[in-house]
């Protein structure tokens, strides 16, 4: 049984997030975008605690389409894949994906395609209201062709005499994908007009999303909200943009509201858990994760964040069952190598360094792109006071991951010590990019200006 | 995704390889034994019909004979079973069952034996009728508001939806706009007829309009079962709700309002009898089938939704109450009450596993299958960890992430400087006005250990020497083979150079499998070059304006044995004196006491002295250190003769002020030929020609002193490359003089060397005076600083040419006081105070937390 949910099938492609035409300001005001990280100012953990995504957000506890890839500044970073996202290669358009959902058009029937789309009379369906929305639902999914979909739903919506609120809601979706998001705007609010549902206010919020006014999707769900109240789906999206937002406290209520309703949300127990985690209280976290694997979720990422949580939490006698099964049930290379890193945090924490750097080792061997493994040996190899191999490391971490002020930070710290007071200067500025509230960054901007002012 | 699972009370899998779906489940007191206990009946697409009623002994109890209380093959498959009033005449409950062509209805009856399993039950055909259409599902109740008996009706799969009065036809009529049937229900209270169609509508249509409706296609009419005429069917309500609907359920509880549920694909409605919404819930997962039932707290209602993933979910109106996992995917539930058991909820699969369960807190439990893991063997366990460890520092030696650097370069160049000059020499277009140029051959080697490309060698001397060929380029060579090329050295320029040393640097690529383009690497050698290169041997003079007088700690050397190459051996045994001419300088005499451990060098000049001192220290240190002794140490009693060297500074100086001025005339002119040529080019494109006005004769006279200061220019750019050079070995001299002095650490020295000779090329912009007075004055404020106070600092942001350099001499004259007074050249005091708070900074990223 296939269950295909269109609001959620979607992850903004490279060529829509650089070549953005709907963006109405270059740079939009604090607080109104989420396409720059509020980054001067971070609520809940900041980065030194709570690891970011390329866009500089807080790391969410659930992957979801479009969560991880974030919006990058410039196409460099777009290219770059970010490392939780599951596929090498980043998503070049939206239509990857759908493209991939309607593989099954690709299969080749003996006799011919089942429906051929160009022999068929649209206008003479499109007066049969009850095989037109079928068709319409075989156009549009099976055989991903949007263009005809939507010159069904055109004259199909004529034919209703513009009173049947699906066929817009149809013509929203098929112009949605086609990225023309006023007129899916248009669409979407009419159909309102004639029936409040549930998913066209999800639609809608999500067009707005897209149009990067997280604000008006925020009122346009909790217009939802008044008239289905506690609906579930509405509140995860409004924590949702919370959450992209950066307001992780706003996006913890609402989670904590969808859990009162539907206390089997897996997505509202890992956000709630990872925030408790990241906020200093493995103990309550681990509750949230233990509770997942009652659930029966089953799988390494779970694993691998009770083996942490019992770790911050002082249980010891669970940590290494916990990282064994990650390891068992890890699936791809990338998993292994999340998992190693974690582990090499364990021995960083009880003091093995030497285990802390095989581990940190066995992360890179497994991806070769873990910019913190990257960095976290560096720091290992600068306390055996190997400064040719930490300042190499260093600099493939910063160059993998650029948003994480870490490696820069460690860069600048080195190549102080080594009185090389210009990289030093250059890089402590892009530490200071990456997480202006950083004091210690400060601390060393302020001793080196003090220093160039001398010379 | 649920914590717990439904307790199983009773289970069974009913027959093999059969076929169920929604409408084959049924439960109710079919043999009105009036006892409340509620009979399951099951009825299969192969045409089984099955009732049951389950009694386990205790919860969890398998299936037994007894629980079975009829089995029977009908011949046709069974679309549907329904209980209700459906023979005329009684009330009892009757068994209709749905075939696609045919509907019968049958009474259910049981006798009881002695025991328990004596008891027996039969069915008995009440009547039956042949439909004409595929029979779809059906509907029954008292249609039209009758007392006491329930009327059925049939969807057929075309849309007609056909009405029997119990035993009678009533009448047939088709759904407008029908493409699929839909689930179908009775509504009492409204008295119609509520189902789903392609449309995508929730409809409504009142059992009257339907009896009194005619139907579009009157054609059909005449041929199918006799239906009256009436008015076109129209819906009583329509709602649109945009998704095919898996089921509908009409009830009304006692305290509760009516309300219609449909089961959508995506989403879960609550209709009010006028079509209105009441609520909705959009579900995130595929239900399968629902059920509504009274709700323990005021005005809700609960429903139990199946859904794709094993799950029963139970919700109050929208809040989700309970989850459970089910072993089956249900397609049909239903609530019973069996012996004392009231709501039990009974489940079928499609596959016909039929469970009666309840709910509990029993965990569903997950059992995790077991990790791999081994009994422990502490002894087997340290052997492996030691020979893991073993593997692991030796593979740590040969790969790593990053190469280690190799200890040994894969390619070595050594410089061979003949030790004894050309016999002919090699100097070409040499500017020395001297009568022979000698010339020095160095042969220069590249050994390599793998195959390099690309090698280009350059060599590089000091000013004023010169090379036959600076530069050699070999495109690949053979591992082992060395190659060798030789080239000579000689004196170009008229001056003395600064320094005798020479550098040579081999750049190469290592191309390796993965790389063809190679890793550039470098490699590089120093020379020094012998000083019979730049001077020869004459006469010793007596007469000279400079000296210089080097104390030793040992016996006085025989000149001979230091100085081999410029003296013939034979004629004098021991020599005190020597002369050395050199080739574009004065003459330096070396005098050693005979007496006494001191030695004297002296010349005309006072840059020209240190070539020759600097090679006699050298040669000194090595034929002491030939010889075994190892105190050997050289000292300089001073004062250090700083007024020849504020001398060398002042001319430098000047020669640069000079260069300044003329330039400044230089751009002056330029600036008057650019206006004399504007006005020129300005009556040349006039169209009425005017005069020249002798401006061509000024243009001429100003480019020819345009010309004549670019040469005067360019004539003291070279003296002033010659003033620094001479700067430079007076400069070397004096820092060698101040280490013998003070007897300098070599640290130190090098200390004062980067104090006194910057790196940068001499120019116009920063020239020596500037930066070394930096330098200076950096010094006396930090480490030869005499009180604290000095060690404030005011600078002045940019290095700018001096107006004189009476500042800069002071400084060097306090340079050496304060050396003199024991001041230490050392950075570190201050540079320790800066490591301390450098390491505390380092930081881990912080922990990438998977997901769940």
């Amino acid at each position: 049984m296939v269950y295909v949910d269109e609001i959620d099938v979607d992850q903004e492609g490279i060529a829509e997030m650089t070549l953005d035409e709907n963006s109405i300001a270059q740079v939009a005001r604090p607080g109104t975008s989420l396409r720059q990280a509020t980054a001067k100012k971070h609520e809940g953990p900041s980065p030194a605690v709570r690891p970011v995504t390329q866009s500089g957000r807080p790391l969410t506890g659930f992957v979801r389409p479009g969560t991880q890839s974030g919006r990058p500044g410039t196409m460099e970073q777009a290219i770059r894949t970010p490392r939780t996202a599951h596929t090498a290669r980043p998503i070049t358009s939206a239509s990857g994906r759908y493209i991939r959902l309607g593989t099954a058009s690709m299969l080749t029937n003996p006799d011919g395609p089942f429906i051929n789309l160009s022999r068929l009379n649209l206008s003479k369906y499109a007066h049969s209201p009850n095989l037109a929305k079928t068709l319409f639902e075989y156009i549009f999914h099976h055989e991903n062709d949007v263009k005809n979909a939507l010159e069904l739903a055109a004259l199909a919506t004529e034919n209703a005499q513009f009173k049947d609120w699906w066929w817009k809601v149809q013509l929203g979706k098929c112009y949605y994908r086609l990225g023309l998001f006023r007129e899916a705007e248009n669409q979407f609010k009419s159909a309102l007009a004639h029936q409040d549902m549930v998913d066209t206010f999800l639609y809608l919020g999500k067009v707005y999303a897209r149009m990067d006014q997280p604000l008006t999707a925020l009122s346009m769900y909790k217009q939802g909200l008044d008239r289905f109240p506690k609906e579930v789906t509405l509140l995860c999206a409004v924590a949702r943009i919370h959450e992209e937002m950066n307001n992780l406290t706003s996006a913890t209520e609402y989670y904590k509201e969808l859990l009162k309703q539907d206390n089997t949300h897996v997505e509202a127990i890992a956000c709630i858990g990872s925030n408790h985690f990241y906020t200093d209280q493995p103990e309550i976290a681990l509750r949230f994760y233990r509770r997942l694997l009652q659930m029966g979720v089953y799988n390494c990422e779970l694993f691998n964040n009770l083996g942490l949580c019992c770790f911050y939490a002082q249980q010891y006698d669970m940590i290494l069952t916990s990282f064994e099964r990650a390891l068992s049930l890890a699936e791809n290379d990338e998993e292994v190598a999340e998992v190693w890193y974690n582990l090499g945090h364990v021995a960083v924490g009880i003091g093995d360094l030497n285990l802390a750097y095989q581990c940190f080792k066995l992360t890179l061997a497994n991806n070769n792109d873990h910019a913190e493994a990257y960095n976290n040996l560096a720091v290992l190899e600068m306390r055996k006071n190997h400064v040719e191999q930490a300042r190499a490391l260093l600099q493939t971490s910063a160059a993998l991951a650029p948003h994480m002020y870490e490696p820069h930070f460690n860069f600048a710290c080195l190549s102080d010590k080594i009185g090389d007071l210009q990289s030093s200067y250059v890089a402590a500025q892009k530490s200071e990019a990456a997480f202006p509230d950083h004091v210690e960054t400060q601390q060393l901007l302020e001793k080196l200006r003090q220093h160039f002012a001398m010379i | 995704m649920s914590l717990f699972k439904a307790r199983d009370w009773w289970s069974t899998t009913l027959g093999e390889n059969e076929e169920y779906d929604q409408g084959c489940l049924s439960v109710a007191d079919v043999d009105n034994s009036g006892s409340g206990q509620d009979k399951i009946i099951v009825g299969s697409y192969s045409g089984f019909l099955r009732i049951i009623s389950p009694h386990p002994a205790k919860a969890g109890d398998g299936v037994q004979a007894e629980d079975l209380l009829l089995e029977v093959q009908l011949r046709d498959p069974v679309l549907q079973v329904e209980v209700g009033k459906f023979v005329s005449g009684t009330e009892l409950l009757h068994l209709a069952v749905l075939h696609p062509k045919k509907l019968c209805v049958y009474s259910v009856s049981g006798t009881l034996g002695n025991v328990e399993h004596g008891n027996q039950y039969q069915i008995k055909l009440m009547y039956e009728h042949n439909l004409q259409r595929t029979a779809c599902n059906m509907t029954h109740g008292p249609f039209g508001g009758v007392k006491g008996r329930d009327l059925i009706c049939i969807q057929s799969m075309d849309g007609m939806l056909m009405f029997f009065e119990q035993e009678s036809y009533a009448f047939g009529r088709y759904l407008p706009g029908f493409l699929l049937p839909g689930p179908l229900r009775y509504s009492p209270k409204t008295d119609s007829f509520v189902t789903v169609s392609s449309c995508r509508q929730v409809e409504s249509y009142k059992y009257q309009v339907l009896a009194v409706a005619t139907d579009a296609d009157t054609k059909k009419e005449i041929e199918q079962q006799k239906i009256g005429s009436g008015k076109k069917l129209l819906a009583d309500w329509i709602l649109n709700i945009g998704e095919q609907a898996l089921d509908i359920s009409i009830v009304s509880f006692n305290h509760t309002a009516f309300s219609i549920f449909v089961l959508g694909e995506r989403n879960f409605f609550c209709l009010k009898e006028n079509g209105q919404i009441r609520f909705m819930k959009k579900l995130e997962y595929s239900p399968s089938c629902f059920l509504p039932y009274c709700s323990v707290s005021e005005g809700t209602i609960n429903s139990l939704v199946g859904n794709h993933n094993n799950m029963l979910l139970v919700y109050q109106d929208m809040t989700l109450r309970w989850a459970a996992q089910l072993p089956h995917i249900p397609v049909a539930v239903k609530v019973a009450n069996f012996q004392d058991m009231k709501g039990i909820i009974v489940t079928l699969s499609d596959c016909g596993h039929l469970q009666c369960s309840y709910f509990g807190t029993d965990p569903s439990l997950f059992q995790a299958p077991k990790v791999e893991s081994r009994d422990i063997n502490y002894e087997e366990l340290d052997t492996e960890m030691k020979e893991l460890q073993r593997i692991i520092k030796e593979a740590t030696k040969t790969q790593d992430i990053l190469p280690k650097i190799e200890k040994e370069d894969d390619l070595t160049l050594s410089a061979n400087v003949s030790p004894v000059l050309d016999a002919v020499s090699q100097a070409v277009d040499s500017a020395v006005e001297s009568e022979a140029v000698p010339s020095v051959t160095v042969k220069f080697s590249i050994r390599t250990r793998l195959h390099v490309q690309k090698t280009v060698l350059a060599i590089s001397v000091p000013p004023f020497l010169a090379l036959t060929q600076d530069q050699f380029i070999f495109h690949s060579i053979e591992p082992g083979v060395a190659k060798s090329v030789s080239v000579s050295v000689f004196l170009k320029g008229n001056c003395p150079p600064s320094d005798l040393e020479g550098s040579a640097v081999v750049s190469y690529n290592t191309p390796t499998e993965l790389n063809p383009e190679g890793v550039p690497r470098v490699a590089q050698c120093k020379f020094r070059l012998p000083l019979r290169l730049v001077c020869l041997p004459v006469p010793p003079s007596k007469a000279a304006n400079h000296k210089l007088t080097i104390d030793t700690n040992k016996p006085p050397v025989n000149l001979v044995n230091l100085f081999p190459d410029f003296i013939e051996r034979g004629d004098d045994d021991q020599v005190s004196v020597l002369g050395f001419q050199l080739l574009a300088g004065q003459k330096v005499t070396l005098l050693a006491s005979k007496t006494s451990q001191r030695y004297r060098i002296q010349s005309e000049k006072f840059e020209d002295l240190w070539l020759v001192t600097k090679e006699f220290i050298m040669r000194f240190e090595e034929y002491f250190l030939k010889q075994g002794v190892k105190d050997f140490t050289c000292s300089f009693s001073g004062p250090i003769p700083l007024q020849e060297f504020f001398e060398l500074i002042d001319q430098h100086f000047e020669f640069r002020m000079n260069t300044e001025k003329y330039e400044k005339l230089l751009s002056e002119r330029a600036v008057q030929f650019r206006a004399i040529q504007k006005l020129l080019l300005t009556r040349f494109k006039d169209k009425t020609p005017a005069p020249l006005h002798n401006l061509d004769t000024l243009l001429d006279g100003t480019y020819r002193q345009v010309l004549g200061i670019a040469d005067a220019a360019e004539e003291l750019q070279n003296n002033l490359f010659r003033a620094f050079i001479k700067l430079k070995a007076a400069t070397q001299l004096i820092i060698l003089l101040i280490g013998l002095w003070q007897k300098l650490s070599k640290d130190q020295i090098t200390f004062l060397e980067s104090t006194l000779l910057p790196l940068q090329q001499d120019g116009q912009e920063l020239g020596w005076e500037e930066s070394v007075d930096a330098a200076l004055s950096h010094l006396l404020r930090t480490c030869l600083s005499k009180s604290s106070k000095e060690q404030a600092l005011n600078l002045t942001s940019q290095l700018t040419i001096p107006k004189d350099t009476s500042k800069l001499k002071k400084h060097i004259t306090l340079l050496c006081d304060r050396l003199a007074k024991g001041g230490r050249l050392s950075l570190s005091a201050d540079s320790a105070s800066q490591q301390s708070n450098l390491t505390q900074g380092f930081s881990t990223s912080s922990l990438s937390l998977g997901t769940a």
